[in-house]
């Protein structure tokens, strides 16, 4: 393996043209599809608009194919970076040249990332981000593996300030494999996911294809009925349950299914390598991504599990550091973790983070109120539907509701609690899933009392904490508990001098 | 090195509800009468105006209700927020900075200073006939965080923001 001397200014991997003209593509057909379409359909009705004939749209299409390659071309030997003692630079485009230089220490996170694409012709690209906003994202679209892996360890080594002994011991010492995900896990973590969403989604999108469909539908059951007279009518009956409990399984399959195939799209091949100081995560089917944690930049901490992921160990550990996009975000989720390994890893992450540590306390019974008014709103929108839709006797649906939403009250408050210890605010919460969101004190960004003016007589208030990556909730607890949890975490940001990333 | 450990006394802590907070200029309370009234007025002229769009006769018979509906919606709107302009507060300490607003839904937000990325005093054209200014800290991260102080003196602003950009430079 040649080592690639960073300290040159060097272009990507030559396979970057192909990785920036497909992208380039995509985001063009993707910007003009209505008028492709509109186009495409108009010329195939009547062969010819105005002057132009079908070969000269086939002509145009790869005039616009080439501009295209043109551009990618350009663009790829217009893109150059290199690393000089304690910054990245990089030099970008065509015809506006622009010059990014970031320094090491600022760089949030390096991922190597490879989609479909980037796989076939055997390429990774390189990101890195910043704190700062979006813009400030850079991308290296294609370099060969190794090359990539140096180039990130690089621009870590500087960035963490490691002493040149720990980084010796760090190169003897190989890094190990602590947690590989097994195909069972992942079935069982895709069957034990929260289904509502999935199935409602399926469920919106049936009665979607229904309602579209319905005219066409009821002349056919038209026909039906006709044939069915002949018939018993009790059999109809029974056919009409059968056919409506097999749609209704069919259903509850596909979003199960849904859920599976996703979880195993985005999960496939989990793996969390440790090293000494940062956690190495790698996953991904068709997107393949390669992320470091560092303890330092992770603002909060949410570990997510329901009664029956408990039951078979399956607990799933989201990572949130600053400013990472929505899309990101979602990578630096760890799922089907033993109860074992998930303690591990929050120690590793968080040092000296305790379960036992401080007292745990709950909201006031404020909070099922709120809850209960909730679920009541909720139920006066089901009802006004039902009732617009089906007509009267759709009101046994509140038989339905009304436990569900008792159900939902008692979890609700059972499962919140909240307590402050010496450098940890852990925050529990949930209804179907049991969340736990820590967040280190030091990293709180500020502290914010509410109170409604309903909330104002019963001296209840609620304490939003925010991190830079998140904003977390302490509801209705009393004002004056609020208060001094309130003074305690200023004091504890304001005297430590202690540094939130 | 002596390394000292003392216990903590929560009740010692310094507290939010003892900061004396400021009330912030009266000028303000102007331009949110004038802000409300050029709101107001925008809806209430796009209502007449879709009186002669729609020609409708069930429209036409009720547009009266529809009208006043609004027109009240209007009012109390603009008396609960002359009423919150009381509750705009805010004051500086040591390290941190307070701000508290709202009637309805009350909050009191402290950003630390040492968490403050950069404060910005911004001053619109209306504001600047008052001679007022809005300061705006933001902290890192979520929107959520930033503080925008609205209806400051300039004077005041000017200070706040020195005050702070020495404090965030100084911590560096």
């Amino acid at each position: 393996m040649e080592t690639t001397d960073f300290s040159q200014p060097i272009r990507q991997s030559a396979k970057g043209i192909i990785v920036i003209f497909a992208f380039n593509l995509v985001t063009f057909v993707k910007k003009f599809f209505v008028l492709f379409i509109a186009f495409g359909v108009s010329i195939l009705r009547s062969k010819s608009i105005g002057n132009v004939t079908p070969t000269m749209m086939v002509l145009a299409v790869i005039g616009v194919l080439l501009i295209i390659l043109i551009i990618a071309i350009l663009k790829y030997l217009n893109f150059k970076f290199y690393l000089s003692k304690d910054d990245f630079h990089l030099a970008t485009g065509i015809i506006n040249k622009d010059n990014t230089i970031i320094p090491k220490s600022k760089i949030q996170n390096v991922y190597i990332k490879q989609n479909f694409l980037q796989q076939i012709i055997n390429v990774v690209s390189v990101k890195i981000e910043t704190a700062g906003d979006k813009k400030s994202e850079i991308e290296i679209s294609a370099l060969d593996k190794p090359t990539a892996l140096l180039l990130k360890k690089k621009l870590f080594r500087k960035a963490s300030s490691v002493s040149e002994e720990l980084e010796q011991s760090e190169s003897i010492e190989e890094p190990e494999v602590f947690f590989k995900v097994t195909p069972k896990r992942l079935l069982l973590e895709g069957l034990s996911q929260n289904h509502f969403k999935s199935f409602l989604l399926i469920f919106t999108f049936g009665f979607g294809l229904y309602s579209e469909f319905k005219d066409f539908l009821q002349e056919l059951e038209l026909e039906k009925h006709v044939e069915g007279l002949v018939e018993l009518d009790e059999a109809t009956i029974l056919n009409l349950i059968i056919t409506n409990v097999i749609i209704l399984i069919g259903v509850v399959l596909i979003s199960f299914l849904f859920s599976v195939v996703k979880t195993f799209i985005i999960n496939f091949n989990l793996e969390v390598v440790e090293h000494q100081k940062t956690i190495e995560i790698n996953k991904g089917l068709f997107n393949k991504v390669s992320l470091s944690l560092t303890p330092s930049r992770i603002q909060n901490l949410v570990i997510t599990t329901n009664r029956v992921k408990q039951y078979f160990g399956l607990h799933t550990i989201a990572v949130k550091q600053a400013m990472v996009n929505v899309k990101q975000q979602k990578n630096f989720n760890i799922v089907a973790l033993e109860k074992e390994q998930l303690d591990y890893l929050v120690n590793k992450l968080l040092s000296n983070y305790n379960d036992e540590q401080g007292d745990v306390a709950k909201p006031r019974p404020y909070f099922m109120r709120i809850s209960a008014l909730e679920m009541f709103l909720f139920g006066v929108v089901i009802n006004g539907l039902s009732l617009a839709i089906f007509g009267i006797e759709m009101l046994w649906i509140n038989a339905v509701f009304m436990p569900l939403a008792a159900l939902y009250v008692y979890f609700a408050y059972k499962k919140a609690y909240y307590r402050i210890s010496e450098d940890f605010v852990t925050i529990g919460s949930g209804v179907i899933d049991t969340t736990t969101n820590i967040l280190e004190i030091h990293k709180i960004q500020s502290v914010k009392l509410k109170q409604t003016i309903f909330q104002r007589p019963r001296a209840i208030a609620s304490l939003v904490i925010s991190t830079a990556s998140k904003s977390v909730t302490i509801p209705y607890i009393s004002k004056s508990e609020a208060i001094s949890i309130y003074n305690l975490l200023l004091y504890k940001v304001e005297s430590q001098d202690r540094d939130w990333m | 090195m002596t390394f000292i450990n003392p216990q903590i006394q929560i009740e010692d802590l310094p507290n939010v509800e003892d900061a004396v907070l400021k009330p912030i200029s009266k000028s303000y309370l102007k331009i949110i009468a004038l802000n409300g009234l050029v709101v107001y007025s925008l809806i209430l002229g796009t209502l007449f105006g879709v009186r002669h769009l729609i020609k409708e006769d069930g429209f036409q018979d009720n547009f009266w209700y529809v009208f006043f509906g609004v027109l009240g919606l209007c009012i109390i709107n603009f008396i609960i927020s002359i009423l919150a302009f009381k509750k705009r507060k805010y004051a500086v300490r040591g390290h941190d900075v307070i701000y508290a607003k709202g009637l309805i839904v009350h909050s009191i937000t402290t950003v630390p200073i040492s968490r403050i990325q950069h404060v910005e005093e911004s001053r619109s054209w209306l504001a600047r006939q008052f001679g007022l200014s809005t300061l705006k800290i933001f902290t890192a991260g979520e929107s959520g965080s930033d503080l925008s102080i609205k209806g400051l003196h300039h004077l005041e602003a000017k200070g706040i923001n020195d005050f702070i950009s020495s404090e965030v430079n100084g911590n560096d």
